[in-house]
């Protein structure tokens, strides 16, 4: 059975609310939060009927001809669904995060209409069937996160806006090139059908292989692979929505999931295993875990240390996707959960300092934790899970890696892993000391930056709630991964549809 | 159904008892900045988080509890192997937190008299206290990997919190070793634990074990473990945290630390590594080797020591080694492991119990409750002759591995036991010496939770014979022939400590080069190479830094370039405009010429 609606709706809960916000007048707060509050609430609901479907063994399709041999093409299989789930759940609560972190400043309508805009586009690439679509909303996203990162407007986001808009259109481009070749080599490549190039035989191998290389460096841009990582920390001038948002579902998680993509479901892991692809991968994103935590390190500010750990950890997707075989795909997929929900919290917290304490920098967070217990806590606990302690999720995603890397034949990556585990140690623990240790201006030294008092608690409930909701939710994630529906079990029920031939 | 319930509760109640502290404020609102009378945080109810482990540790029959949902899979069980574990473990923590309960009473008094830093940093022992201890229980319960690698990781990271307690310099000092230490054993147990469950694909430590044994590098994998887990275990080189950690911590903390959270190393091994299989022989010499420079080395460098609980935790060093040695004859000589898994039990429950007693001693020489004093120092001696092997529990303990040892050969390796056993003594009276010296007069009642819960220990760790269950085996007293054999490692180390005494009583001469070694040995040297590595790196960086940004700024000007030549296309436009005209006349022409022509 066909239910074309249901992707279409979900796309639509976000989609169609962008002009309503634009027609809002600026003031309008309450009708604006209602609004982005309820389609936010409506789509995990959808998502939610989706995989409850899927499990049920239906099928969901919607296509339609746009020119003669290029189609658009919404299907829901569970890889995008995942996606989709994360990004549906991490928009409701960085939705009321951002309510509360732009309370009183101006051009609200703006933000929210793009904010929208730009989870509408990461709905669809989730959604997205064929590389078409995909291209389509990734381009999407690219062009509607832009206002998001210059908000503020002032001469640094702006330059930071040109970096990034710099970055991402010639990677865009790059992917074009890509996908065209691709296109004119085989016609309409839709996701799933892995035959198509496998079927080419061994004198397409060459130009595949050159194609890989020029998509997976399109898609390096926006998954901030090393060297094309540049424009990731100099857009840590965006508001800490926007940055949670960026590092956790929509830019980056896009690059890692298209490559994901293009591995598995244009590829085919067989194939891309064939062509020896694999390997490079792999040092790829050895190379851009330890990179980014080398670099991470360095950072005397919280915000550029977290983005540098968002290089780092995002590769951990590619590692997991570079290991042949079930565990390694299912290290790669959860993972890709799994850093989306711990790094969300860590940005959440980020925010609420900067926000209730104007803290930018590491050192001023001397004895925070006595000050904001919740957001403390709730950055131990995304800390914690970044270097890979149990129970908190980043654990399992650590547990299925070093598993794939022994499957896969490459015990070597485990070596990567104890490194970057001791690295992410090295950058995350001297903070916690800091924040639970160190006396500070709660216990009368010294003085917080700048402190207001934004709400009943440590601080506003809007800012609080969704950061204690997304702790609670990365550590059940890793106590409860054996429970059906957790991360760990959607990972293997895409794991099992990938390897089952 | 009742075990498994027991068994859950075992992990729960420690937890739970932590949160309540933390709920109570919560529930009277802003306790925490508010001036004025607080809670009591350590009362009674908190003292009884291990209860529930020693319930079960006495529990007849063996218990099991799976849980599909929990990480991938928990399987926690008690069984023979796990029991006498569980039950020192838990009646030390148990005696401990008694214990705590007296020996922070002042800042007890402070906080409830509303001094907010003793409040909050009572607050913090209170909250991480259970959680260490559950940590500990979980590690011993365990039979799932994660669930293991779980406790390990919670003792080992809430423990950090209790050493700290005092917040001072020295103390940061101590945590900073000891969280670097368990951090880098943190990332070799893992490593260890990815590899070789993941060539064994199994979740279990049972099927841990026999996959390690049988597979192609399970010597490399073994060698892994037993370093991540020998930092905890105190082994030489990695030891350097624990004469660092023990002395600045508060007292009943450093006697949990070093009586069972040493042994949770121990654990890792004996959990983790394929002992009494064949094919570890090689690693096995160097562990001996190993443990017998430890168990050396660390009595003659503790020997030197001033502060008594450094002393004893280089004392604890050097029995860890002796056992590490035990470890490494199982590893050499396979067959013999089921009667050395027995001795080591008995070794480790002896001086986990006897560590314990000596460092609650600390405590009590310090505040002596009212007692005779030679009662006093008897009673403070008991412990730690029984240490050195002299009597009781450490008597039977030596006799026992050595009957085994001499059985199968190794006289060699018992006397350089037994030459440990000397440096053991000297310790001893070292400790003892220094506690004497730094002795208090302020006398506090003997039915004080601080003197029950020492004299408490003191009883059970001199009778660990007589109680601790190793599975239908009993300690056998050694016959009277061979107690000369047994006791001189003691009476010489009595001798050479009492001629050194009156040495160092005689000449007035201060000992300025002994002074100079301080506690912590190695670390200060591991310290400043990585500064000098951590400088040479900074140096590289910078280097590559500027090369980047020179490549940067050339990028840049290319790029200007390229800029500054598009706009001056414009400039072309007026001649464009102005050749149109004659291109057009000139393409007529053209074209007229072509078609006179054709």
């Amino acid at each position: 059975m066909s239910q074309a609606w249901l992707p279409l709706a979900t796309l639509a809960t976000s989609l169609l609310v962008v002009p309503l916000i634009f027609a809002l007048p600026e003031r309008a707060w309450r009708m604006r939060t209602a609004l982005n509050l309820s389609a936010a609430l409506l789509k995990v609901v959808l998502v939610a009927l989706m995989v409850w479907g899927l499990y049920q063994g239906e099928s969901y399709r919607f296509s339609f001809t746009v020119v003669q041999g290029v189609t658009f093409l919404f299907q829901v299989d569970a890889l995008g669904l995942m996606f989709a789930g994360l990004s549906s759940l991490l928009w409701l609560a960085t939705t009321v995060y951002a309510i509360g972190y732009l309370e009183d400043s101006p051009n609200r309508k703006r933000f929210f209409g793009f904010f929208s805009l730009c989870v509408a586009s990461t709905i669809g690439i989730a959604l997205a069937g064929n590389l078409f679509t995909f291209l389509l909303f990734y381009e999407l996203l690219t062009l509607s996160t832009y206002p998001l990162v210059v908000h503020r407007g002032h001469a640094k986001a702006l330059d930071a806006g040109t970096t990034y808009l710099r970055y991402t259109l010639t990677g865009g481009l790059v992917v074009l090139l890509g996908v065209v070749a691709l296109h004119v080599m085989v016609g309409d490549v839709t996701f799933g059908e892995r035959e198509m190039l496998a079927d080419l035989g061994p004198e397409a191998h060459g130009l595949l292989t050159v194609l890989f290389l020029i998509l997976l460096l399109g898609l390096g841009v926006k998954a901030a692979l090393v060297p094309l990582h540049g424009w990731l920390p100099r857009a840590m001038v965006a508001p800490a929505p926007v940055s949670a948002l960026l590092h956790a579902v929509a830019v980056v998680k896009a690059g890692a999931f298209g490559i994901v993509r293009l591995v598995y479901d244009v590829y085919g892991i067989g194939l891309t295993y064939q062509l020896g692809l694999l390997t490079l991968l792999a040092v790829i994103a050895t190379v851009t875990i330890l990179y980014g935590s080398m670099r991470a390190l360095a950072q005397q500010e919280l915000k550029p240390r977290l983005a540098f750990s968002t290089v780092s950890q995002v590769s951990y997707i590619v590692l997991g996707i570079s290991l042949f075989g079930p565990f390694g795909t299912i290290a790669g997929l959860v993972h890709l959960m799994h850093q989306g929900l711990m790094k969300v919290t860590l940005f959440y917290c980020a925010g609420n300092y900067a926000e209730e304490l104007g803290i930018h920098r590491i050192d001023q967070l001397d004895g925070a934790g006595r000050r904001m217990p919740l957001t403390s806590i709730a950055f131990t606990v995304g800390a914690l899970g970044m270097i890979g302690l149990p129970p908190v999720a980043g654990f399992i995603s650590k547990w299925y890696l070093g598993m794939g890397a022994v499957q896969a034949n490459m015990p070597w990556v485990i070596l990567v892993l104890v490194a970057s585990s001791l690295l992410n140690a090295a950058y995350f623990l001297p903070i916690l000391y800091r924040l639970w240790f160190r006396p500070g201006p709660a216990h009368g030294v010294g003085e917080w930056p700048q402190e207001r008092r934004l709400g009943r608690f440590e601080t506003s409930g809007w800012l609080l709630w969704p950061t204690v909701s997304t702790a609670v939710l990365s550590i059940l994630a890793g106590l409860l991964a054996g429970l059906p529906f957790s991360p760990l079990d959607l990972a293997s029920f895409v794991t099992a549809e990938e390897y089952t031939p | 159904m009742m075990p498994s319930l027991l068994l859950a509760v075992t992990l729960l109640w420690p937890l739970m008892l932590g949160l309540r502290n933390v709920l109570r404020l919560v529930m009277q609102g802003g306790a925490l900045s508010r001036p004025g009378p607080r809670p009591e945080l350590l009362d009674y109810w908190w003292v009884c988080a291990p209860v529930p482990a020693l319930l079960l540790s006495l529990w007849p029959g063996e218990a099991q509890l799976l849980m599909e949902g929990w990480l991938l899979g928990g399987q926690w069980q008690l069984d023979d192997g796990r029991r006498p574990w569980l039950l020192f473990s838990a009646l030390l923590w148990a005696l401990a937190g008694l214990y705590a309960r007296g020996y922070l009473i002042v800042e007890q008094q402070a906080a409830e008299a509303g001094d907010g830093d003793a409040f909050r940093r009572l607050l913090g022992f209170a909250l991480l206290w259970p959680l260490t201890l559950a940590g500990n229980l979980l590690l011993i319960v365990a039979e799932d990997i994660p669930s293991f690698y779980l406790g390990f990781a919670l003792m080992t990271f809430a423990a950090y919190g209790l050493v700290v307690h005092a917040g001072n310099r020295d103390s940061h000092l101590g945590g900073r070793a000891y969280l670097i230490m368990a951090v880098l054993g943190e990332g070799l147990i893992l490593g260890g634990l990815l590899w070789s469950a993941g060539t064994a694909q199994v979740l279990t430590l049972t099927e841990l074990r026999a996959g390690i044994a049988t597979a192609e590098q399970g010597a490399w994998m073994a060698t892994l473990l037993w370093l991540g887990f020998g930092v905890k275990a105190g082994v030489i080189g990695l030891h350097v945290w624990l004469p660092l950690a023990h002395p600045v911590a508060p007292t009943p903390a450093s006697a949990v630390l070093s009586g069972v959270m040493i042994k949770a190393g121990l654990i890792g091994w004996l959990s983790t590594l394929p002992l009494g299989a064949a094919g570890l022989e090689t690693l096995g010499r160097l562990v001996i080797a190993l443990g017998l420079a430890g168990a050396l080395g660390a009595a003659l460098y503790g020997a030197i020591q001033r502060h008594p609980k450094a002393v004893l935790a280089y004392s604890s060093v050097s029995q860890m080694g002796m056992i590490t040695t035990l470890v490494g004859v199982g590893m050499v000589s396979p067959p013999l492991w089921p009667g050395l898994l027995v001795a080591i039990t008995l070794f480790a429950a002896h001086h986990g119990l006897t560590k314990g007693a000596l460092f609650l001693g600390v405590g009590i020489s310090e505040h002596p409750p009212r007692l005779p004093g030679w009662l006093l120092w008897l009673l403070l001696w008991l412990p730690a002759l029984s240490l050195a092997g002299a009597m009781t529990s450490g008597l039977a303990t030596k006799w026992t591995f050595k009957e085994l040892l001499y059985d199968a050969g190794h006289g060699t390796l018992v006397a350089w036991l037994s030459v440990a056993a000397v440096g053991t003594t000297l310790l001893m009276s070292r400790a003892l010496w220094r506690q004497w010296q730094e002795r208090g007069s302020y006398r506090i009642p003997l039915h004080a939770p601080m003197p029950l819960a020492w004299l408490t220990c003191v009883v059970a760790a001199l009778s660990v014979p007589l109680w601790v269950p190793l599975a239908g085996e009993h300690p056998n007293w050694p016959p009277l022939t061979e107690w000369p054999g047994l006791l001189w490692p003691v009476s010489l180390g009595v001798v050479v400590a009492a001629l050194v005494l009156l040495a160092a009583l005689r000449s007035q001469r201060k000992w300025r080069r002994a002074q100079r070694l301080m506690p912590g040995d190695l670390w200060w040297w591991y310290a400043q190479s990585s500064n000098r590595l951590l400088r040479l790196l900074h140096v590289l960086g910078n280097a590559g830094e500027s090369r980047g940004s020179r490549l940067r700024g050339r990028l840049q000007t290319w790029e200007t370039r390229a800029t500054a030549a598009i706009s001056e296309l414009p400039r072309f436009e007026r001649s464009f405009r102005r050749l149109a005209v004659p291109l057009m006349v000139g393409v007529a022409v053209l074209l007229l010429v072509g078609l006179w022509l054709g």
